[in-house]
């Protein structure tokens, strides 16, 4: 399922070899906390192949019959690709500029004097101690007084401008500890503040920017108060939205939820895949370091 | 200075935004918290003070929701922490298998809260639920609990949840601390003959610091917030045993149609984050090198 | 030339930002008025993902009939259907059609003043004058109930057939039914399946129906006539007691959930479950050999027996008035209480309804249709007013079964009260 280059791959740890008794107890705590995340998950996957009728009679057993009719109800009934279309869209667009925004704000951070940047940055974080449920209402007075409402553009601002604090936290956090020296001494041979940020910082900072681009995939793409508030017509709902239409007052189809949840899932497991690779090549860059 | 103008392009655009969409809305939800707004009205009163000595003086609810606030803070940022510290280290190396296991680890986080909340109300279901199903079928019947239905244990068992989810998310960040760590560090290590332990402790523990610091950090404000998890499985129940800080704020502001004391919730709430997160800032710092 | 740089940067930000603003997101909501050929889209917004299918057919109807008018459901769950509603009204932004629960969310509702009074539209005569009431605000009338509900348990005729209760046999007064539970609770079966999530909600209701004084004894507690420390409330909870202490709830009713107690039923499991009437229909789809009646319990002896159930007249549909399509919007709401469409939906979602002369074909509705002609009283929890009562009196019930004692609990609740009262 994964594929990976081992030839990359370098010792970080104690590079003395391992025995096998500590190989087994490496693996011991692992597997236990896999099957503790695993057995969960299957219940969702196994349920999303039940009738409604399955499930509560029999709801953690193997399906009967392992019917895909939830998923063809899910992609043959619904809007679901224009949902899948428009979270996507969402998503990219809104981690993009979170992502450049934020590394912008990052690295001015760092290269301001101690007392501006820190201050600067207590302003930026900020942001992650407001409770959203507080700030609801007046940013969607806010966006109908820009018009920006029922827009993906309006929903997208917001998005960015509520996740500029943590992505900044993250990155602040990383870039802080990039050697001074190498960055000024770029700037002495001319270098200017863009060409530092994006030919060196930048480089150097890729696997906290991988994280960062996961944690933000990974917010935005689940977000479901503000599609709820900001987005009214049909055919601009983002999944989390459009999965709430299965859940009624009294009876949920709960094997439709989680067909959507499966499906749901694997975008996120791709954009997992591929950022997790620039782990490796963090790595190498950050070994460059030393 | 003229080095330090250039930088006010870096910070201009993002910061613009984040003033305009999130400071702004914030502000003016803010002095709300001196009206009586009922959040749907088209108009309100100012009451001054009130809302906030009411809050802090007579309301029973507020001193519950703030103490079930630490007990989840405290239990999922401990638990959290070690276990993604515990799972970093092991898994840090670039191996396939490890590859594997942190896509594992970091699946719940994948799920939407509202997803991770169907899930468990499954898996604590005490009748036709798996857990207590499980712990029978073990012989572990003396285990069998009211998970989500026990005054004492309720809350727990949701930050377990918690931390369920978003271990192998925060574990990212030590994974990505551990290999910014230098590898020569580890080779000198080695020619001196440190141990296992030795070598942790004064060489990845001390640059780990900085990573530990977000990890920290945000698990704090994370679990601090957390809202939607709790808001689907237990709705701050039973008998508000789970109801924490914004789960309280919200039922005030949509449920009691009371805006104006739910702001000042708010801007309580955003008080104790404040005091929590400079009094961790200022532990920590002992611990941290180069930051 | 570094400068140049930093500037042409920054502009190439800002203008795909600008982009993103002004480009990607065109559609515009419909404007305008409704001019007879002009195409309007009217959102309905509501909470019952269960109806979407039913509410889509019935929207396909409207438009064969409307050409130019297109419906769109709008659909969250009740919690978050709250406060996007909330937002919305605020910024005058709401759905043309919406929904409200009777009750405190109502009362809510209204000081948005963004009801348009219906007084005037002769689709009002076809609900029958008493369940008008609960979208009635002194003389205006600002939304009509659509559903018609008994809130009272439903029950597995099979299992209380085996035991010797036909329906005509069941028990009218308390202790007879301590019997039946008992009888029951013998055969190892759960005599009351009873969850925390809605049962507190909705059990309270029949057990509150002939213990109360007056009708409208638990309203009075918001205006300190009455109190929970009162005989009739503390008697209730003595008897939610009992019930505890007797077994006849299953195991750990608080740790259970509405979906984990309709599994529970649907695997006859349970004899009774306290929900509601529109728990028929879900059973009947988890369990297709199910055969169920409505029962509640007596909570006296016979001869005082008053009710011998609840009613609720819910899912009330209100227009905006700041709609832009109100027409429309009218045209609509009078399509929904057709007595033909309201037959429809209620086929579709097994639901009864609120609207006279609907001839209803299933089992689940006929059973509820001999309900219309027993004494029941309007829900009791929805005659208050005030959120933080209505909280007060369901925990109440919640920590005596977590093991307060009623006396204790009811104190609580009082105290609970007189503090929303005082701050009000």
């Amino acid at each position: 399922m994964i594929r990976k280059n081992t030839e990359t791959d370098v010792t970080m740890e104690n590079i003395k070899p391992i025995n096998i008794n500590e190989r087994i107890s490496r693996q011991v705590p692992l597997v236990a906390y896999t099957l503790l995340i695993l057995l969960p998950l299957t219940l969702v996957f196994f349920a999303s192949f039940k009738t409604l009728k399955q499930l509560y009679n029999d709801p953690l057993g193997i399906p009967e019959k392992w019917s895909i009719l939830n998923y063809i109800r899910l992609f043959a009934n619904e809007n679901m690709l224009i949902y899948f279309k428009n979270s996507f869209f969402v998503t990219f667009t809104s981690v993009f500029f979170i992502l450049l925004l934020g590394s912008m704000i990052s690295y001015a951070i760092i290269r301001m004097p101690n007392v501006v940047g820190n201050i600067l940055f207590g302003f930026v974080t900020l942001g992650m101690m407001v409770p959203t449920q507080v700030k609801m209402i007046p940013t969607y007075v806010l966006l109908s007084d820009l018009n920006l409402l029922n827009k993906h553009s309006g929903l997208i601002l917001v998005t960015i401008a509520t996740l500029i604090p943590i992505c900044v936290f993250i990155l602040t956090g990383f870039m802080k500890t990039l050697p001074k020296g190498l960055l000024e001494a770029a700037m002495i041979d001319g270098a200017s503040h863009w060409q530092v940020y994006s030919k060196i910082v930048i480089p150097l900072s890729l696997p906290a920017i991988a994280s960062t681009a996961i944690f933000s995939f990974v917010i935005t793409w689940n977000d479901l108060l503000h599609p709820l508030l900001f987005i009214k017509s049909s055919s601009l709902k983002t999944l989390p939205l459009a999965l709430l239409q299965f859940q009624g007052e009294y009876l949920t189809d709960y094997p439709m939820i989680f067909a959507g949840v499966v499906a749901a899932s694997i975008p996120m497991i791709i954009i997992y895949i591929f950022f997790q690779r620039w782990f490796i090549q963090g790595m190498t860059a950050g070994s460059m370091k030393g | 200075m003229k080095k330090y103008k250039a930088l006010s392009f870096f910070i201009l655009p993002g910061i613009i935004f984040y003033i305009l969409f999130f400071i702004f809305p914030t502000i003016s939800a803010l002095g709300l918290s001196f009206t009586d707004w009922n959040g749907l009205s088209p108009d309100y009163n100012f009451v001054g003070f009130k809302n906030y000595k009411l809050l802090l003086t007579d309301d029973p609810i507020f001193i519950k929701s703030v103490s079930n606030n630490l007990k989840y803070m405290f239990s999922v940022v401990v638990f959290q922490t070690l276990i993604s510290l515990v799972f970093a280290i092991l898994l840090a190396k670039n191996t396939k298998l490890n590859v594997f296991y942190r896509a594992v680890l970091f699946l719940p986080t994948i799920i939407s809260s509202v997803s991770v909340a169907f899930v468990w109300i499954f898996v604590y279901e005490p009748s036709i639920g798996s857990l207590n199903a499980v712990l029978s079928a073990l012989g572990l019947d003396f285990l069998i609990k009211s998970w989500l239905g026990d005054k004492n244990i309720a809350i727990y068992s949701l930050a377990f949840v918690q931390v369920w989810a978003h271990a192998g998310q925060v574990m990212i960040i030590f994974i990505a601390g551990l290999h910014a760590i230098p590898k020569s560090l580890y080779e000198v290590a080695r020619i001196e003959g440190a141990t296992k332990w030795q070598t942790f402790r004064n060489v990845t523990w001390p640059l780990l610091a900085p990573s530990a610091t977000i990890v920290i950090a945000y698990t704090t404000l994370q679990s601090f917030k957390a809202f939607d998890l709790i808001l689907a499985t237990t709705d701050g129940g039973p008998s508000y045993a789970t109801e924490i800080l914004s789960l309280f704020l919200y039922h005030e502001a949509f449920n009691n149609f009371k805006f104006g004391y739910s702001s000042a919730i708010a801007v309580v709430f955003m008080l104790i984050i404040a005091v929590i997160t400079i009094v961790q800032f200022r532990l920590l710092k002992s611990n941290k090198v180069n930051y | 030339m570094k400068k140049f740089r930093f500037f042409s940067a920054l502009l190439a930000v800002l203008l795909v930002l600008s982009l993103v603003v002004v480009g990607c997101a065109p559609k515009e909501e419909p404007k305008g008025d409704t001019a007879k050929d002009e195409k309007v889209t009217l959102r309905f917004a509501h909470w019952r993902g269960e109806d979407r299918d039913a509410f889509n057919e019935i929207a396909k109807k409207f438009t064969a009939e409307n050409p130019n008018i297109t419906i769109e459901q709008d659909i969250s769950n009740s919690q978050q259907y709250q406060t996007k509603i909330q937002a919305e009204v605020r910024a005058q932004g709401g759905p043309d059609i919406f929904t409200a629960m009777p009750g405190a969310v109502f009362a809510g509702l209204l000081t948005t003043q963004v009801f348009y009074e219906l007084n005037g539209e002769d689709f009002i005569s076809r609900v029958p004058d008493q369940l008008l009431l609960p979208g009635q605000d002194g003389d205006k009338q600002y939304a009509i109930p659509y559903q018609l509900v008994f809130n009272i348990p439903v029950f597995n005729k099979a299992i209380l057939e085996e035991i010797g209760y036909t329906e005509d046999k069941l028990p009218k007064d308390w202790a007879g039914f301590l019997e039946m539970a008992e009888k029951i609770k013998a055969k190892g079966i759960t005599p009351i399946i009873f969850d925390s999530e809605i049962g507190p909600g909705q059990f309270i209701n029949p057990m509150l129906m002939n213990n109360m004084p007056e009708d409208d004894t638990l309203s009075k507690v918001e205006t300190g006539e009455t109190k929970l420390t009162d005989e009739w409330f503390v008697k209730t909870l003595e008897q939610f007691k009992e019930l505890n202490d007797k077994g006849y709830f299953q195991k750990d009713v608080l740790g259970t959930k509405k979906a984990g107690a309709a599994a529970l039923f649907a695997q006859g499991k349970g004899a009774l479950l306290a929900q509601g009437s529109y728990m028929m229909a879900t059973n009947k789809e988890a369990n297709p050999d199910l055969k169920q009646g409505l029962y509640a319990p007596i909570t006296v002896p016979a001869d005082k027996m008053k009710y011998e159930g609840i009613h609720t007249a819910t899912f009330m549909i209100g227009l905006n008035k700041n709609s832009k399509n109100l027409e429309a919007a009218k045209k609509f709401m009078e399509f929904l209480f057709r007595p033909e469409i309201a037959a429809d939906y209620a086929k579709a979602t097994g639901q009864m309804l609120t609207i006279k002369d609907v001839k209803y074909e299933s089992e689940e509705l006929a059973a509820q249709t001999t309900w219309l002609d027993k004494k029941t009283l309007f829900q009791p929890r929805y005659t208050l007013k005030i959120t933080e009562v209505s909280k007060a009196t369901l925990d109440a019930v919640t920590d005596v079964i977590g093991g307060m004692s009623p006396e204790d609990a009811a104190q609580k609740a009082q105290a609970e009260v007189e503090r929303a009262l005082k701050n009000k």
